[in-house]
């Protein structure tokens, strides 16, 4: 699915390359120095068959330099998200494509009822056909967190089999419950939503998250995974999940130190276990709300860490990735400008994948209409990335010259006919109306998404092939029977 | 030189706490021990009105999180040198309540649980925080151990949940549970749940783990700002 590519797209970074090079050489010294722990033989082995020191009964991992920019030369510079079985969908990123994906949370504020309740099955698809219809959401986190109304062993098995059924849109996932047989299955209904293992390993249509326990600790579970995606063939998104001031530095360019060992620490591990396989930074990096306790997900940090993490992605030449999010417990003024804020500066940034659409309150709220207007931000932004074309036409001299001074219009000019619509933009849902007029009588926004959000909750079909439907079905069965009885 | 034992010694131990300073408590501590301070005296003139003044300002939000925690951590330094004196004494401190906390076994989840036990330090109890990933066995040893009022048992994933219960079940088992009270807290935790599993009080946030805790152990005191909001 073509993301937007305008010429503004990695073109504002919050550090210079001099910078990105003293950042570099800081978290150089910090895994030369103090390196990371590891408490799994698994992932201690593969740091140590590319020439790292293991100290402290080898849970102690010491990175050279050297092997950094090995197992960085190996990451290729871009990986395409596969639509499944529909190439129209295909996400290409690290090419200076910026896409929009949907984020997840607990509770939702229900269409119908107005009620704000936990989020059920229903919801999972729900919000999977919400994604799936919108022009703008180039992909999909989880639907919903969890699913409340089913038993918590199998949960994420049961979340997936929804999910798969009801899009052929590329994903992103980061781990869920931990439960026994996560891995292995989420990853077999992957492959049959793809068509099959091989058809997978060809075109890859999710994106695994793995991410550092902070500070540097490379996590056990977290290493099924890394394993679980590469033999898969599923591209990586590396990220740390540092809370600045509390589990990383309280400095901007501390943390983004921090945030580079840890990403480097896991190029490292990928690199050895699966040389070359694809892979993007994240930025997934907050600070602490130092009220609260709380990861500060709306804060202008963690989108300039963001930022950081683009130019140290782009100083490398690997692609990147983040999660947008706002701190506020409802859809309002906050969460637009929170949102809208940090998404411009990730795309000016050249983030080439977004999480960021249809939820708040750091992964507690989902709403479809609200995903519906933040589809139309997504519209905005990418509006905004296409800057100003330059070249002979549009520089428009002729049509200037014939038709000023005053008295004339360009209303009734071919140029005119021919430009406006890809040079001007016509939002679907904002008000454009008159003052007065509106005053007499208007549809509120919100109301507009939440028409649009019903219709397509009424109208939108699933685009997956009945026979992969049936076969996810099947799978969950065996599931369910093996782990439920 | 020697210390003098008087209102301004006072102030200045309530002083480190509140500009978080270890050394200098620690400090003023020995040397005031050296120079006859009755212990007992030092923490209630000295060392508790600096954590009062700390939670207070913390609850009306003058002061932030690494600010609070660096306090509540002289404290924590503070009363344990006075202790050994108060002990040796025979005589005994007064504190609102003796409280364990742990996050529970399946999650290593630490900073939400470091900070109410900061809070918790902040408003005047003894809080003994036993760590991350912690199973039933541990938790029912250090509530043995410690003599505690209430265990306190925190995670942010959902899969663990239900070692919350194992524990309380465990405390009903060996007759512990008519003398302790359990609050549970974290971001899947419900009322709901926690009544479920039999648990005294959810702490939805730091201030309400200390606004229910106060409740659980029938401690008054003036409402702060964020209390109140709490409530």
């Amino acid at each position: 699915m073509k993301g937007f590519d305008g010429k503004l797209v990695g073109s504002v970074y919050p550090i210079t390359p001099e910078e990105c090079k003293r950042v570099h050489d800081a978290a150089i010294r910090v895994l030369e120095q103090g390196g990371v722990r590891c408490d799994d033989e698994r992932a201690a082995k593969m740091f140590e068959d590319v020439g790292c020191t293991l100290e402290n009964n080898r849970e102690l991992v010491k990175i050279p330099e050297k092997v950094v920019m090995d197992a960085l030369g190996k990451c290729p510079s871009s990986f395409t998200l596969h639509g499944r079985n529909d190439p129209d969908l295909d996400c290409s990123i690290g090419t200076g494509e910026v896409h929009f994906c949907t984020v997840t949370g607990r509770y939702i504020d229900d269409i119908r009822t107005g009620e704000r309740r936990k989020v059920t099955r229903q919801d999972a698809i729900d919000g999977t056909l919400m994604a799936d219809a919108l022009e703008h959401v180039h992909g999909l986190y989880k639907p919903v967190m969890w699913l409340y109304d089913e038993e918590m062993i199998c949960n994420s098995q049961i979340l997936t089999t929804e999910w798969m059924k009801h899009t052929n849109k590329p994903g992103t996932w980061v781990y869920n419950t931990g439960a026994e047989h996560e891995v292995s299955d989420l990853i077999k209904m992957w492959q049959i939503a793809a068509g099959g293992e091989e058809e997978m390993r060809r075109k890859p249509h999710m994106l695994g998250h793995v991410v550092v326990n902070p500070p540097r600790v490379i996590d056990v579970h977290y290493t099924d995974w890394l394993i679980g995606f590469c033999d898969s063939g599923t591209p990586l998104s590396i990220e740390s999940a540092l809370m600045g001031g509390a589990t990383g530095p309280a400095t901007r360019a501390g943390m983004l130190v921090q945030c580079m060992v840890e990403i480097y620490a896991l190029v490292v591990q990928s690199q050895s276990y699966k040389p070359g396989h694809p892979l993007a930074f994240c930025s997934f990096s907050p600070a602490m709300d130092m009220r609260t306790g709380l990861w500060a997900t709306g804060t202008p940090e963690f989108g300039i860490n963001g930022g950081g993490i683009a130019a140290m992605a782009n100083y490398h030449n690997i692609p990147v990735v983040g999660f947008g999010m706002s701190d506020s417990c409802e859809f309002d003024q906050q969460t637009a400008h929170e949102k809208a804020l940090k998404n411009y500066n990730y795309a000016l940034a050249g983030l080439s994948w977004i999480i960021d659409l249809g939820g708040t309150a750091g992964f507690n709220l989902v709403s479809w209409p609200e995903m519906v207007l933040e589809n139309e931000m997504a519209a905005y932004i990418g509006e905004y990335l296409k800057g100003i074309q330059v070249d002979e036409e549009r520089l428009s001299v002729d049509t200037i010259l014939k038709v000023g001074p005053l008295p004339g219009s360009y209303m009734k000019e071919k140029h005119t006919r021919k430009w406006f619509r890809e040079e001007f933009f016509m939002p679907e849902l904002n008000n454009k109306e008159f003052f007065e007029s509106w005053q007499r009588g208007h549809v509120e926004l919100q109301e507009k998404a939440k028409q649009k959000a019903l219709s397509i909750l009424d109208n939108h079909q699933s685009p997956v092939a009945a026979e992969i439907q049936q076969e996810l079905e099947s799978y969950l069965g065996f599931c369910l029977q093996r782990d439920l009885g | 030189m020697s210390i003098i034992i008087n209102d301004e010694y006072f102030d200045k131990l309530a002083q480190t706490i509140i500009d978080g300073e270890d050394e200098e408590c620690v400090r003023l501590i020995n040397a005031g021990l050296e120079a006859g301070v009755d212990p007992l005296e030092a923490v209630e003139k000295g060392l508790a009105r600096g954590i009062d003044k700390v939670g207070e300002d913390f609850g009306t939000g003058v002061i932030f999180l690494p600010e609070l925690a660096m306090a509540a951590d002289v404290m924590k330094q503070g009363t344990a040198i006075l202790d050994e004196r108060i002990k040796a004494s025979g005589s005994n401190r007064l504190s609102h309540g003796k409280i364990i906390i742990g996050t529970i076994k399946g999650d290593i989840h630490d900073i939400g649980k470091s900070v109410v036990a900061a809070v918790m330090q902040a408003n005047g109890y003894d809080v003994i925080d036993i760590g991350i990933d912690i199973d039933v066995d541990t938790f029912i040893d250090a509530v043995k151990e410690h003599d505690a009022d209430v265990l306190g048992m925190s995670t942010l994933l959902t899969l663990p949940l239900m070692e919350m219960e194992k524990v309380i079940i465990r405390m009903k088992d060996i007759g512990m549970r008519d003398n302790v009270k359990v609050i549970v807290g974290g971001c899947p935790v419900t009322q709901e749940f926690a009544d479920e599993i039999g648990a005294d009080a959810v702490g939805f946030d730091a201030q309400d783990a200390v606004f229910k805790l106060d409740g659980l152990l029938g401690i008054n005191r003036p409402r702060r700002t964020a209390q109140l909001k709490a409530e």
